[in-house]
């Protein structure tokens, strides 16, 4: 019996051996398989990571060891948006350039715009009839010291579009007077329109000329020239409205600019609407002549109406040199000039009639000229045209003021020249020696001539003393006399001191 | 007839002047702020690249002139690559004269090539000018270390990439090779410069602080004692005795500083000054950026040994 189990134990077994045989191997196989498998991702893994490791290792190797910083870790930028260099449609160049990061690029801890604050503090000493006719360069403050222009100018973008700036003034304006803060200037740019040009909109200081965008304290003598303070008050032409610039593609360098001004300057314009706009104009070109030699030429024209709308032109003229031997952090010679025609119509009363009493239709005799404006309401500015004006009467408009005040006169253009040339020397990297010469006609009468040596010394960077003597010689006293005082021939010795406290941007040439 | 017509058709033609050479123009038009970054520029992008530099190596890039010229040269660049921590600063004026809305502050064309290098100086107490022009930042004077142009040429293939990504195969190729080239002449540099390590020198302006780094050199100190700072009598005779204490062996000086005034310190302290290549093209013989860098080398070499 126990022989019969075993044999049946055996014949089993001998049965199963082959069955599980097969088994282990299929098992085996699919093992070999995965760990096949397994190793090979491993592998790739392994190389993946050496590779990864190498990159970090060239990037570890490439930094210097004792650094005072760490370095940042690599951010995802968010211009990831690229851009092939193709012709752009016209729809593309219609529309405004398509968002993106801003200050994406900045490191941290970066403020959004940027500030600044500069001082500029003026002395002046001159002659007692200069004093007391309040004729010297700085009008009714003569023989003081004072604050010029303490500005505070904040800067930077606006948005992925624009660009704004608003600068605020503080200065003295007259002896006694306590320092008032004004708003000198506040503009936007918009940096991304089509056609490859940028609109200025705001209160700005007209790019007209090449001095007058200067702001005082950074003005290379220490007044504005006299044409300037002559023809657009001692300001120069600061104005609210847009300016359009242009730079067409071009081997060299051409910018054209067109603007439309309210045209609140009073001693040029003062008409003050934008209805009845300041236009002004300005082309800009450059040359280099080598690597040492630059200039700069431009032109300009402002077209506008005075208050009682009579027109205003001014076109003007700039030439600016530099010479900067290589190597110089300045330029050892600078030249420069403008010259600016005032073309005025002006309003010349002949005869001031009082008509008390007449009526519509009424003819007035007299000395009447061709082209007579008549003043209807009395308020001193003609408000209407004679309806005869060639023959020997005027013929009253309509009016319902019994007491109608007339003035007759006629309308002629006048003309006045003013220029003023300049050269500077520096020969070292602190100190710069000049002089200036201004010739201007006066608006009224007489002629204005002066001459201005000065030297100016920067300690540093940020800070600057100027020293400069002016020698005035006027044709007329025409404008220049006061509390029975006059000034022809005016001597004055200036002092300026000015610093920069912050951020301040770089000066154009 | 009124001239209106004839007047519309020249503005027209004007401006189609202005738009028509986009796409003529085959090359991805660059401009760098300084030449060293026009060096690397012109190695990352190869014959694909079209690079102008605003400024020369002979000029001190902080205190750079904004001419109507650098304006030209950005009217129609697709990119704009500056250096960054306010070394060129200036160049925001520049823009906003050039009317090129593909550089305007944050656009795509517009890299810095400062992101991800590690800064040195930077200030770790508070900052204003009674330090003298400092850079808040750090000192912006790296392109010229051999060490920083993987990273710097990284930046730089990825502001072409932005604005040819059709290219960038190309670009990443030129950069390998560039690359390449430069490790076989990092360790000839290093080889030349490894008995000189520890060697103190004092520089006029910390221009070189990167470049000594790398090589081992200690910078013992500056005769501007605060940058762009003239400085005193005072300074000049405790850094004369320093030189002496300090057994430092030579002066630095870049090529537009007062080198009359750095020669007179070298000659009282026993020493020499030698003229450095502060940047591609600042001196001769270093009209490339590995020859800027194989002056500087070599400079040192003859000023330590």
């Amino acid at each position: 019996m126990w022989n019969v189990v075993a044999m049946l134990v055996f014949a089993l077994a001998a049965l199963a051996v082959p069955a599980f045989a097969n088994q282990d191997a299929d098992a085996l196989r699919r093992e070999l398989e995965q760990m096949r498998k397994n190793f090979e991702a491993l592998r790739q893994d392994y190389q993946k990571q050496m590779d990864a490791m190498a990159e970090r290792l060239r990037r570890l190797e490439s930094q210097p060891q004792p650094t005072t910083a760490t370095a940042a870790p690599p951010a995802p930028d968010p211009r990831a948006a690229v851009r092939a260099p193709s012709t752009p449609s016209a729809m593309d160049l219609l529309s405004p350039r398509q968002p993106f990061g801003l200050y994406g690029q900045r490191g941290s801890g970066q403020l959004l715009f940027d500030i600044g604050l500069a001082g500029d503090f003026v002395g002046n000493l001159t002659q007692r009839n200069v004093d007391k006719a309040g004729a010297g360069t700085f009008r009714g403050r003569e023989n003081r010291f004072f604050p010029r222009e303490i500005e505070l100018a904040l800067f930077g973008q606006i948005d992925p579009f624009a660009r704004g700036e608003v600068r605020l003034e503080a200065g003295e304006e007259a002896r006694g007077q306590e320092t008032g803060v004004g708003l000198a200037e506040a503009h936007l740019t918009l940096m991304t329109l089509p056609f490859n040009t940028q609109l200025k909109l705001g209160q700005m200081r007209n790019r007209y000329g090449w001095s007058n965008q200067i702001h005082e304290h950074d003005l290379p003598w220490t007044d504005r020239p006299n044409v300037y303070r002559a023809f657009f008050g001692d300001e120069g032409l600061s104005e609210k409205g847009a300016e359009l610039t242009w730079v067409p593609d071009l081997p060299f360098y051409l910018e054209a600019l067109i603007g439309a001004f309210n045209g609140d300057n009073e001693t040029a314009f003062g008409r003050g609407r934008i209805s009845e706009p300041l236009v002004t104009a300005r082309l800009r070109t450059f040359f280099e002549l080598g690597d040492e030699h630059a200039i700069q030429l431009g032109a300009s024209f402002a077209h506008g109406l005075s208050a009682d709308r009579l027109r205003r032109m001014y076109p003007g003229f700039d030439i600016r040199y530099k010479y900067r031997p290589e190597g110089w952090l300045h330029p050892l010679l600078t030249l420069g000039g403008e010259a600016i025609w005032s073309v005025r119509r002006e309003q010349r009363v002949r005869d001031l009639l009082i008509v008390g009493g007449s009526v519509p239709g009424d003819c007035i005799t007299g000395d009447i000229i061709p082209g007579a404006l008549i003043d209807t309401d009395g308020d001193g500015i003609p408000d209407s045209e004679a309806p005869n004006t060639t023959g020997p009467c005027i013929q009253l408009p309509p009016t319902e003021n019994p007491d109608t005040v007339i003035t007759v006169g006629n309308q002629r253009w006048v003309t006045r020249l003013g220029y003023y040339l300049y050269g500077e020397v520096q020969p070292f990297r602190r100190w710069a020696f000049g002089a200036r010469y201004d010739y201007v006609e006066q608006l009224v009468r007489g002629r204005e001539r002066s001459i201005q040596p000065y030297v100016s010394f920067w300690p540093s960077e940020f800070l600057r003393f100027r020293l400069a003597y002016k020698l005035t010689d006027r044709s007329s006293d025409s404008g220049f006399s006061a509390n029975e005082a006059s000034a022809r021939k005016v001597n004055e010795l200036f002092f300026q001191a000015s610093f920069v406290l912050g951020a301040h941007p770089a000066h154009p040439f | 007839m009124r001239p209106r017509l004839p007047v519309a058709l020249a503005v027209l033609a004007a401006l189609t002047l202005t738009v028509a050479p986009a796409g003529a123009q085959s090359k991805v038009r660059v401009v760098t702020t300084i030449p060293d970054l026009k060096a690397l520029t012109e190695a990352v992008g190869g014959d694909l690249v079209e690079v102008e530099s605003l400024t020369r190596g002979t000029q001190n890039f902080h205190e750079a002139e904004v001419r109507p010229s650098m304006m030209l040269k950005l009217r129609r660049a697709d990119l704009l690559i500056e250096n960054g921590l306010d070394l060129d600063a200036w160049v925001d004026v520049a823009v906003q004269g050039a009317n090129n809305a593909n550089i305007v502050q944050g656009a795509p064309g517009r890299i810095e090539v400062s992101r991800n290098v590690p800064v040195l100086d930077v200030p770790t107490t508070r900052v204003d000018r009674s330090m003298g022009d400092v850079h808040p930042r750090g000192n912006p004077h790296f392109s010229l270390d051999p060490g920083l142009a993987p990273i710097i040429t990284e930046n730089i293939l990825a502001g072409l990439v932005r604005v040819a990504p059709q290219h960038r195969a190309a670009f990443e190729k030129n950069r390998q090779s560039f690359l390449a080239r430069l490790d076989g002449e990092m360790a000839r540099w290093t080889k030349a410069m490894e008995p000189l390590k520890g060697s103190k020198v004092v520089v006029y302006h910390p221009d070189f602080i990167y470049f000594l780094t790398r090589f081992g050199v200690v910078q013992a100190a500056a005769i501007e004692d605060r940058p762009g700072i003239p400085p005193s009598p005072g300074h000049l005779t405790r850094l004369i005795n320093l030189i002496k204490q300090e057994k430092v062996k030579a002066v630095l000086v870049e090529p537009w500083s007062d080198r009359k005034l750095a020669e007179r310190i070298a000659q009282d302290a026993g020493v020499k000054a030698y003229v450095m290549a502060v940047a591609v093209g600042a001196v001769k013989g270093a009209d490339t950026y590995v020859s800027a860098i194989d002056y500087n080398i070599r400079t040192l070499v003859e000023a330590l040994k």
